[in-house]
């Protein structure tokens, strides 16, 4: 199992093959943590804008001396048609969101005709490691989706489930938060949390066991989770945290990262190749392990999303 | 200005005891905290709840119960209507959960404030103290509102702002959280957000600010920032009070407590006094403290309304 960003980044490497990482209109932010990837050799860089302007801003950074590709194209949008297409035909491993703003890469990506959806459903997922009790965590979904039904949670966590299996989570713990571990008709989260949780019950999620409702103090803690009668394998020993809607999950993870000094790396789940949107919460440290957590998606690729 | 729980325990020694009614503290954790309460010099107090059960724990933890006032009720709504109301007839300053669930009490407090006529909407407040941070830093609404609307928002702003002011802070910052992204519709919550600064800066929400940002990266990194290293980012920025978009949100972010360096301390002011809101899975030092800060928030009631 896959416990540390340090053994991800030893997996990213492990796949002998560079791998293509589709960046269209890179900016000097970029650089830091793509030339340490490339550095590491376990990525090639193809930089998608204007070349001249592009070799200038490489200038005598590290990436000058390592190998790297320029893809000329004009304006942000043409960039960004670029490097989708290059994604979507193979010619790129991993998609990067570059210099393009959110909103055009994010509609573009989720594009139902000319985008990277694998499936029904992308979803973002953030990946902790928490030093602590020595393992990886993920929380979902804490970007992409803002409030999901059943349907949708359930493929989020199918997504997510893809991932857990490629860190060799072997029967992931997923626990369904809520405000309150009890089944509350009128909080909605915990509804859902419950049926997710009864379908896990009945094997729908194969050897992945879902518990919910859960409120935070009970997923967390044993202890907590005892004091309110509450006997479950996942209470203190999550593998990956669902949360009710984004409000939540984008706040949550910011809360982590800021309060608890935690290192994140988040990916989106569901697209033909792994796709890294640029937040702003992200340290070059977590966008270097972003990229070869990629990088390992794409080596053990076969089940990404 | 009260900058942390070590500033609520020594005033609550100092301003203590007051009288306090425990709501069902049928485990020992609850039953140990009351104990050390009393002990502390904080609290005298009244012990409503299941007689047999409140007896057992209070032998378990060493506490000879006889002396306090007992009222033997198993019905937990009608132990919540009875502290909740000797809190409004004036008999006691200050309520605590035990034992039930937050909902028994929020009924009792609506209940309470309707037929007093206060106005008054009922909402909980989660104190952090976080290493780092000068004040403390209130989380709410996260006990009572699932989903507040902008108008159930203003109230529960107005009594973050009451205790803001209570807790020493005379113009408290207020970060108004919601998960608005660059892509997507606008959120609600980010309209709420829009309207409530402008609220705020006509002084409809009373002497506080309401920053601008809506997430903690707009907090602390600026509304373009991006952060470069864990270093660059400094907490003493955190506003002090987050008014959260739901109650899953609040609920979930501020028992992190569990996960982060940081204490909690939960509560909501009625018109007539404190009510403590520990978690049921609280353990005895959490629960002491958060009666502390229960007597120093009366104490503070007490001095503004007589």
């Amino acid at each position: 199992m896959t416990s540390t960003f340090k053994e991800t980044v030893k997996e990213a490497k492990e796949g002998g093959v560079k791998k293509r990482i589709a960046v269209p209109s890179p900016k000097k932010h970029h650089m830091e943590p793509i030339s340490r990837a490339a550095k590491e050799g376990f990525i090639t860089p193809l930089l998608i804008g204007n070349g001249k302007a592009i070799e200038a801003m490489i200038g005598n950074s590290p990436l000058a001396s390592l190998s790297y590709q320029i893809v000329e194209a004009g304006n942000s949008a043409e960039t960004l048609r670029t490097a989708i297409s290059l994604t979507r035909d193979g010619q790129a491993d991993i998609l990067l969101q570059g210099g393009v703003d959110q909103k055009t890469f994010m509609n573009a990506v989720l594009d139902v005709k000319t985008g990277l959806l694998k499936g029904k459903l992308a979803s973002y997922v953030s990946v902790l490691q928490l030093h602590q009790i020595g393992k990886l965590v993920l929380v979902t979904d804490t970007f992409l989706n803002n409030f999901p039904g059943i349907v949708e949670k359930q493929l989020i966590v199918e997504n997510a489930l893809g991932l857990a299996g490629l860190l060799g989570m072997d029967q992931p713990k997923i626990a369904a938060l809520a405000a309150i571990e009890q089944v509350n008709p009128s909080i909605s989260s915990t509804l859902d949390a419950a049926i997710l949780s009864k379908m896990s019950e009945r094997k729908q999620f194969g050897k992945a066991f879902i518990e919910g409702p859960l409120d935070m103090d009970c997923a967390l803690s044993q202890t907590a989770a005892a004091r309110k009668g509450l006997q479950s394998v996942v209470t203190g020993n999550a593998d990956i945290y669902l949360v009710p809607e984004i409000e939540t999950g984008y706040q949550l993870i910011q809360a982590i990262v800021f309060f608890g000094k935690i290192e994140t790396a988040g990916i989106i789940l569901g697209t033909v190749k792994p796709v890294i949107p640029d937040l702003p919460f992200l340290s070059d440290e977590d966008r270097f392990i972003e990229l070869a957590l990629a990088a390992m998606i794409s080596n053990k690729g076969v089940s990404h999303g | 200005m009260i900058r942390s729980l070590e500033d609520v325990s020594r005033l609550a020694k100092e301003k203590g005891p007051k009288k306090l009614a425990v709501l069902s503290p049928e485990d020992e954790e609850f039953m140990r905290a009351v104990k050390r309460s009393w002990e502390a010099g904080y609290i005298e107090p009244v012990l409503i709840g299941d007689r047999g059960k409140m007896d057992r724990v209070a032998e378990k933890v060493g506490f000879d119960i006889g002396r306090f006032d007992t009222i033997e009720e198993n019905d937990r709504q009608t132990v919540s209507d009875l502290g909740i109301g000797m809190l409004f007839s004036g008999k006691l300053s200050i309520v605590s959960k035990g034992q039930i669930p937050t909902s028994y009490i929020y009924r009792s407090v609506i209940r309470a404030e309707s037929k007093a006529g206060s106005g008054m909407t009922v909402s909980v407040m989660s104190l952090w103290e976080i290493p780092g941070v000068d004040h403390l830093v209130a989380f709410t609404d996260s006990g009572v509102n699932i989903k507040p609307d902008f108008k159930a928002k203003v109230e529960i702003i107005k009594n973050a702002v009451f205790l803001g002011h209570l807790l020493g802070y005379p113009r408290p910052k207020i970060g108004v959280l919601s998960s608005q992204r660059g892509f997507g519709e606008m959120m609600p919550s980010f309209r709420d957000y829009k309207s409530l600064r402008k609220l705020a800066e006509a002084g409809g929400l009373g002497e506080c600010e309401v920053v601008k940002g809506v997430s903690f990266s707009d907090i602390f990194l600026g509304t373009r920032g991006r952060m470069k290293s864990h270093e660059q980012v400094d907490l003493a920025r955190t506003p002090h009070v987050i008014l959260v978009p739901c109650l899953d949100t609040g609920n979930i972010i501020c028992k992190l407590d569990l996960f982060l360096n940081v204490k909690r301390c939960s509560l909501t002011v009625t018109s007539k006094g404190a009510v403590c809101i520990p978690a049921r899975s609280d353990m005895s030092d959490s629960i002491e403290g958060q009666i502390a800060m229960g007597v120093v928030v009366a104490d503070r009631m007490e001095k503004e309304v007589h």
